[in-house]
C-alpha cells in the first residue's frame, strides 16, 4: 500500500465529531437476515422490557463520551467544537422509543455537543402501525427526518423477509409522518430477496416513488455471517447469529442470483433517476439537496461519535467500537454498586496514513461525486485499469467517480485499493 | 550403559493405516519406560502435525526402548517406524534394511490389506522374522479366528507364532515384547571391524546441522571422531552422537549393530544422502554398504508460487524439505501460465500432496501445482532415440510422433466379495486388464490387474475407497512400459492455451475428457469482468467449448451503518482470496482448477 499522494487522511489529527450516531438496540422480533445489534420481544416491549434502563444509560454515555469532547477540543460552541450537523438514532426500532424520551435525548445532546439550526435528526421507524410510534411527538422532538423500513411493497415478500408489517402500512406511515410534520422521508428497500421476481421488484420500486419520498436507500440483501467474520466474541461488536436465522440464511442464499441483482441494481437506478431522485451514493438515492448528511460523513470520513451497543464511531484517526452485548454496556454505564458510570467495553483501530488513504479513495467513490483525480492519480496503475475495464469516468471538476459497471463492480476496483 | 550386542534388537512395524501401528508403539515406549506416563502425548512417533492429522506416518522415525526381559537381563530394542502408505513403500524398504525382525500388525476386524501384503514380501525378501500380531482383539466385530486363517494361507504363517493383542487396552504387549527379544535374532557385525554405518534416514536440524540416521553394521562409533561419507567423499567431525529415546539423547559410542544419529555440522544433506555408507576418516573401510536404490519418482507435477516473486524463497525451502525428505525430486522449469517454477517427481499422488502442503505450511509459501502425470517414453517421427517427457506441455506436436509408451503398473486390490463387480467396472474402464482372483477367506478376494499408472493417479484411489465403503485396499508395483495411442489434450483459457492445464489422454477418450474438463473448469474458475471462453482442443481442432459468464455484481451493498472497518475486512478478504489465485493472461484461476484433471476421470 503506498502512501504517496494520500490526502487529508496522511496528515490527520483527532477532529470533533460533526455527527453522532446513538444505537438503539429493540426490535419487536428480529428479522432472520438483520445482524444490527438487536434485542427483542421481553427485552424490548412490556412490563420487563430493558428499553428504560437502556434510555437512562445511554443518556450516561452521550455524557462521558461529551466529557472527553470537552476536554480535547473544549465545549460545544467553543471555536473548536462546531455543532453537530447530524444526530441518527439507528436500530433496532428507534420509533419504539416514547416521544419524550426522544425528547430527552436530543436535548441532551443538544446541550453536550451542540445541534446546529439546520441539523438533520433522522429516526429510524418501522411502517407497522404498532411499531412507528408516536410521530407527532418525534417532530416536536426535534426529528427532521424519518427513515423506514419498507424493504418491500410485495405482502408476500415482506412475510418471507420475517416483518411485521404489510405494504399498505408503509404508505400510511409516510402519510402519518407528513401529517405529523416531520420535513423529510426516506425508505429503505431490499432486493435480491430470494426467487425475487424483476416485476415485484419494478412494482416495489413504483409503489415507493408514488410516495414521493424524498430519499431512497435501496440495499442488496446480504446473507452475512458475522461469526464466520470473527465479529461476535464477548468483546465483538456483533451478536451471535441465532441457529433460525442461520437456517433461514442457509436455505436463502441459493435461490438469490447475481444476475438478478444486478439487473435489480440497474432497474432502481434507472427507475429512481427518472424520478427525481439521483443516486449520491452506492446504495443511496435522495432529491438534490436531501441527500443524507450522515450518511455523506461516513463517506467522506469526516468524525463521527457513537453511542449505544455495537456503535461505531471515528474521529479522524481511530474507528473505535462498543462490544455488542447489552449486558457489559449496561453494567459498566450503570453499575450495579451504584459506583459512577464508565465507559462502556469495546474495541478500536487505529489507522496508518496507507490506510486512511486507501480508505479515502474506496469511499469517496463510493459517491457520485467520487474522488479528486489527482487523489486517485496515487494508485496510477490501479485507475487505468478501472479506466480500461469501464468502472470509472471522469467527472467534472477534475474527479473521477464510479461508472454504473463500475458501482455493480466496485469490489473489483476496492480490493485493489485496500 | 552399554549393551552388548548379543542383547540388540532391531524391528519395524509394518501394519496397515488404523489396524493400530502407532497406539501399539505408544503402548511398547510406555511398558518399557521410555517415555513418562505424564508426557505421553497419543502417537509420539507421528510428530509431524501432517502424520497427525492424516492419521499416516510420512517419514521413518526410530526410538530406542530399554527393556528387562523375563530372563532378567536388559535388551536394547531398536524400533525403527514405517510409513504405511502405499506411495511409501520405498521408505518402507529402506527401514527394513536396517532390521532383523518386523512385528506384522493385523487388525482382528480388518483382516490383511494389499499394502501389507506388499510390506510383508518385502520384509521376507530381506530375510526379516516376521512376528505376527492380531491387533485389536477387543472389538465387538474382532474375528481373530478368520484372521489367523487369513495369514495362515495367504503368507504361510502357523497359527501358532501368532499373538492376540489390544495395544488399546495393553493385552498381549508384554508377550510381543518377549518374542521381541526370543524370535528376532542380535544383529551381526564386529565392533572391532573398520566402520561401516548406513544413513537410512536423515533431516535437517536448525542447530545442529544435518543429523544423519545410522544403523551401524561394523565397527565402533566414538564422540568427537571424524567421518567420512564414503559416496559424497564428505568428511566432518562429530559433534553429537546418540540415540532416539524417542527425542535425541547424546551418548558416548555406538557400536555394530546399533541404531543412533550423528550430529555432523555439515550444511547439505547432499553430503550425507540416505544410502550411503559412514566411515572412519582415518581409518576407513574399504568398501561400502549396498546402500539402497534411488527412490523412483511415478507421478510428476509443477511446482510454482502464486506470487512470481516468491520463486527464490521457493527454491531455498524446496532445498530445505528436500533434506528431510530425498525421495521426492525438482529441477527449475518454466511454464508460460505459471511463470517460474519447478517440476518435481513424487512417489505418489499422497506424496506430493504432501510435500505441497509441507512447503506450503513450513515455509508459508502460496503455491500452486500442476495436474500430476507420468512419465512417457516417445519416439519421434525423425529423431534418434526415445525422448523422456514427464510434462504434458513438452509433448512434441502428434505430427512428429512414431509412438508414446506409457508405464504400467501391476495392482493389487484386497476387497470384501461383495464389491468385486464395481471395482472390475472401475478397473476396465481405466483402461486395465483384469488378471487373477484368488480368496483369501470366503468373503475376502485379491484380485489383480495391469493398468497404465496414469489412469491410477487420476482419483483412482478415492474411486476404489467409495465403491468398497471404505472396506478394499490396494498396492501397486512397476511393470514396465506399454505403447498407446495417446493424445496431447490442451485447454485454452480466453483463448489462450494454458500449457500447465495440458494433459495427456488415451485417444479414445479424448473427446469426453475434453468435454468433463472444459465443463470441470467452468465450474471452478471463477466468473471475470468479462466472459471467458473455455476450449479443450487436440491440435488445432476444438472438442469441447465452454463460456463462463461474465460477473455481474461484486458491491458492499448493504446497510453497514458506520462500521467502515467491517466494509474494509471485507474488502482485504476479498483481496486475499485473490493472492490465492494465478493470474494467467487476465484471468483469475485458482488452484483447483489446475487439479481438475483429477476429479473428470469418471464417467469418460
Amino acid at each position: 500500500m503506498t502512501a504517496a499522494g494520500a490526502g487529508p487522511g496522511a496528515t490527520a489529527a483527532r477532529r470533533p465529531p460533526v455527527a453522532l450516531y446513538l444505537h438503539v438496540p429493540f426490535c419487536r422480533s428480529l428479522c432472520p437476515y438483520c445482524d444490527f445489534v438487536v434485542y427483542a420481544g421481553a427485552d424490548a416491549v412490556g412490563r420487563r422490557s430493558r428499553v428504560e434502563a437502556f434510555v437512562d444509560a445511554l443518556g450516561r454515555e452521550i455524557d462521558l463520551r461529551a466529557d472527553a469532547l470537552d476536554a480535547a477540543f473544549g465545549p460545544p460552541g467553543a471555536t473548536g467544537r462546531p455543532a453537530l450537523a447530524s444526530l441518527y438514532l439507528g436500530g433496532g426500532t428507534p420509533s419504539l422509543l416514547r416521544a419524550h424520551d426522544v425528547a430527552a435525548l436530543v436535548a441532551r445532546v443538544h446541550r453536550r455537543f451542540g445541534l446546529a439550526a439546520d441539523a438533520e435528526v433522522t429516526l429510524e421507524a418501522n411502517p407497522g402501525p404498532d411499531d412507528r410510534g408516536d410521530l407527532a411527538g418525534f417532530a416536536a422532538a426535534g426529528v427532521t427526518r424519518l427513515s423506514l423500513g419498507a424493504q418491500s411493497l410485495d405482502d408476500a415478500e415482506l412475510r418471507a423477509l420475517g416483518r411485521r408489517h404489510r405494504a399498505a402500512d408503509v404508505g400510511d406511515a409516510v402519510a402519518a409522518a407528513r401529517e405529523a410534520g416531520i420535513p423529510l422521508v426516506s425508505l429503505d428497500l431490499l432486493y435480491d430477496l430470494p426467487d425475487q421476481r424483476l416485476a415485484t421488484w419494478a412494482a416495489t420500486l413504483e409503489g415507493a416513488l408514488e410516495l414521493h419520498p424524498d430519499h431512497v436507500s435501496c440495499y442488496a440483501l446480504t446473507l452475512d455471517d458475522p461469526d464466520a467474520e470473527g465479529l461476535t466474541g464477548p468483546g465483538g461488536d456483533h451478536l451471535p447469529t441465532l441457529p433460525g436465522a442461520r437456517r433461514w440464511r442457509d436455505r436463502a442464499r441459493p435461490r438469490q442470483d447475481e444476475d438478478r441483482a444486478a439487473a435489480a441494481y440497474a432497474l432502481a437506478d434507472a427507475a429512481l433517476a427518472g424520478a427525481g431522485l439521483p443516486w449520491y451514493e452506492l446504495s443511496n438515492w435522495a432529491a438534490p439537496g436531501h441527500e443524507s448528511r450522515h450518511n455523506l460523513a461516513y463517506w467522506q470520513r469526516r468524525p463521527y461519535e457513537a453511542a449505544g451497543p455495537g456503535a461505531h464511531a471515528f474521529d479522524g484517526v481511530i474507528r473505535r467500537w462498543n462490544a455488542a452485548r447489552l449486558e457489559g454496556w449496561l453494567a459498566a454505564l450503570a453499575p450495579a454498586d451504584g459506583s459512577p458510570p464508565a465507559l462502556p467495553p469495546g474495541g478500536s483501530e487505529s489507522l496508518d496514513a496507507g490506510t486512511a488513504a486507501a480508505e479515502e479513495l474506496f469511499l469517496g467513490l463510493r459517491t457520485a461525486h467520487g474522488v479528486p483525480r489527482e487523489q486517485a492519480l496515487a494508485r496510477a496503475d490501479i485507475l487505468a485499469w478501472a479506466h480500461e475495464a469501464g468502472l470509472v469516468e471522469d467527472a467534472p471538476e477534475a474527479r473521477v467517480r464510479l461508472t454504473l459497471r463500475g458501482r455493480l463492480l466496485s469490489n473489483e476496483l476496492f480490493g485493489r485499493l485496500v | 550403559m552399554t549393551i552388548p550386542q548379543e542383547r540388540l534388537r532391531n524391528f519395524s512395524i509394518i501394519a496397515h493405516i488404523d489396524h493400530g501401528k502407532s497406539t501399539l508403539a505408544d503402548r511398547l515406549l510406555e511398558l518399557t519406560h521410555t517415555i513418562d506416563p505424564r508426557q505421553m502425548t497419543s502417537q509420539v512417533l507421528d510428530s509431524m502435525d501432517l502424520e497427525r492429522e492424516k492419521g499416516i506416518t510420512i517419514k521413518a522415525r526410530a526410538v530406542r526402548l530399554e527393556h528387562t526381559a523375563e530372563d532378567g537381563l536388559l535388551y536394547g530394542l531398536n524400533l525403527i517406524d514405517t510409513p504405511g502408505h502405499v506411495d511409501f513403500s520405498y521408505e518402507v524398504s529402506r527401514s527394513l534394511q536396517a532390521c532383523e525382525g518386523a512385528i506384522l500388525v493385523v487388525d482382528a476386524a480388518q483382516g490383511i490389506e494389499a499394502q501389507t501384503l506388499a510390506n510383508v514380501h518385502l520384509a521376507l525378501r530381506q530375510d526379516l522374522v516376521i512376528i505376527p500380531v492380531v491387533n485389536k482383539i477387543d472389538l465387538p466385530s474382532a474375528q481373530p479366528d478368520v484372521v489367523i486363517e487369513e495369514l495362515e494361507n495367504v503368507l504361510a504363517i502357523p497359527r501358532e507364532e501368532v499373538i492376540l493383542a489390544s495395544a488399546k487396552e495393553g493385552t498381549g504387549v508384554p508377550e510381543i515384547l518377549e518374542a521381541i527379544v526370543h524370535r528376532i535374532p542380535p544383529p551381526q557385525g564386529s565392533p572391532s571391524a573398520p566402520l561401516q554405518g548406513l544413513v537410512f534416514d536423515s533431516h535437517y536440524d536448525q542447530y545442529k546441522g544435518v543429523v544423519t540416521y545410522v544403523r551401524l553394521a561394523a565397527g565402533t562409533l566414538h564422540e568427537h571422531e571424524r567421518i567420512r561419507l564414503m559416496g559424497s567423499g564428505a568428511e566432518a567431525d562429530i559433534l553429537e552422537l546418540g540415540v532416539f529415546r524417542p527425542q535425541l539423547v547424546p551418548v558416548k559410542l555406538l557400536t555394530a549393530g546399533e541404531v543412533g544419529y550423528i550430529a555432523t555440522g555439515l550444511k547439505s544433506v547432499r553430503d550425507a544422502q540416505v544410502g550411503d555408507t559412514v566411515t572412519n576418516a582415518a581409518a576407513p573401510a574399504p568398501v561400502p554398504l549396498p546402500g539402497y536404490q534411488a527412490a523412483k519418482s511415478l507421478v510428476f507435477a509443477g511446482i510454482y508460487p502464486i506470487s512470481g516473486e516468491d520463486y527464490p524463497l521457493l527454491r531455498d525451502a524446496m532445498e530445505k524439505l528436500h533434506l528431510n525428505d530425498a525421495s521426492f525430486t525438482f529441477e527449475p522449469e518454466s511454464s508460460v501460465a505459471l511463470g517460474f517454477g519447478f517440476r518435481c517427481g513424487f512417489l505418489g499422488l499422497l506424496h506430493m500432496e504432501i510435500v505441497q502442503e509441507r512447503l506450503e505450511r513450513e515455509f508459508g509459501l502460496d503455491l500452486i501445482a500442476s495436474a500430476p502425470s507420468v512419465e512417457y517414453r516417445v519416439t519421434p517421427l525423425h529423431g534418434k532415440g526415445v525422448v523422456v517427457v514427464d510434462n504434458p506441455a513438452l509433448m512434441p506436436p502428434a505430427g512428429e510422433i512414431e509412438t508414446i509408451e506409457e508405464p504400467w503398473v501391476a495392482l493389487s486390490v484386497i476387497t470384501p466379495s461383495a464389491y468385486i463387480g464395481s471395482l472390475m467396472e472401475l478397473s476396465t474402464t481405466r483402461r486395465g486388464t483384469f488378471r487373477t482372483m484368488e480368496y483369501l477367506d470366503p468373503q475376502r478376494v485379491l484380485l489383480s490387474f495391469d493398468m497404465p499408472l496414469a489412469e491410477l493417479i487420476v482419483d483412482y484411489f478415492d474411486q476404489l475407497k467409495s465403491r468398497s465403503q471404505g472396506y478394499a485396499s490396494m498396492d501397486y508395483e512397476e511393470a514396465g512400459y506399454r505403447e498407446a495411442r495417446l493424445v496431447k489434450l490442451d485447454v485454452l483459457v480466453n483463448g489462450e492455451p494454458v500449457d500447465a492445464l495440458s494433459m495427456i489422454v488415451h485417444r479414445d477418450k479424448a473427446q469426453a475428457v475434453g468435454r468433463a474438463l472444459a465443463a470441470k473448469l467452468k465450474e471452478l474458475i471463477p466468473r471475470q469482468m468479462f466472459e471467458v471462453p473455455v476450449q479443450a482442443a487436440i491440435g488445432s481442432n476444438v472438442v469441447a467449448r465452454e463460456t463462463i459468464r461474465a460477473m455481474r455484481k461484486n458491491v458492499l451493498a448493504k446497510c453497514y451503518g458506520g462500521d467502515i472497518t467491517r466494509k474494509r475486512k471485507l474488502l482485504e478478504k476479498q483481496k486475499e482470496g485473490k493472492q490465492r489465485m494465478k493470474r494467467v493472461g487476465s484471468v483469475e484461476i485458482p488452484q483447483e482448477a489446475f487439479l481438475a484433471v483429477l476429479t473428470v476421470g469418471e464417467g469418460s
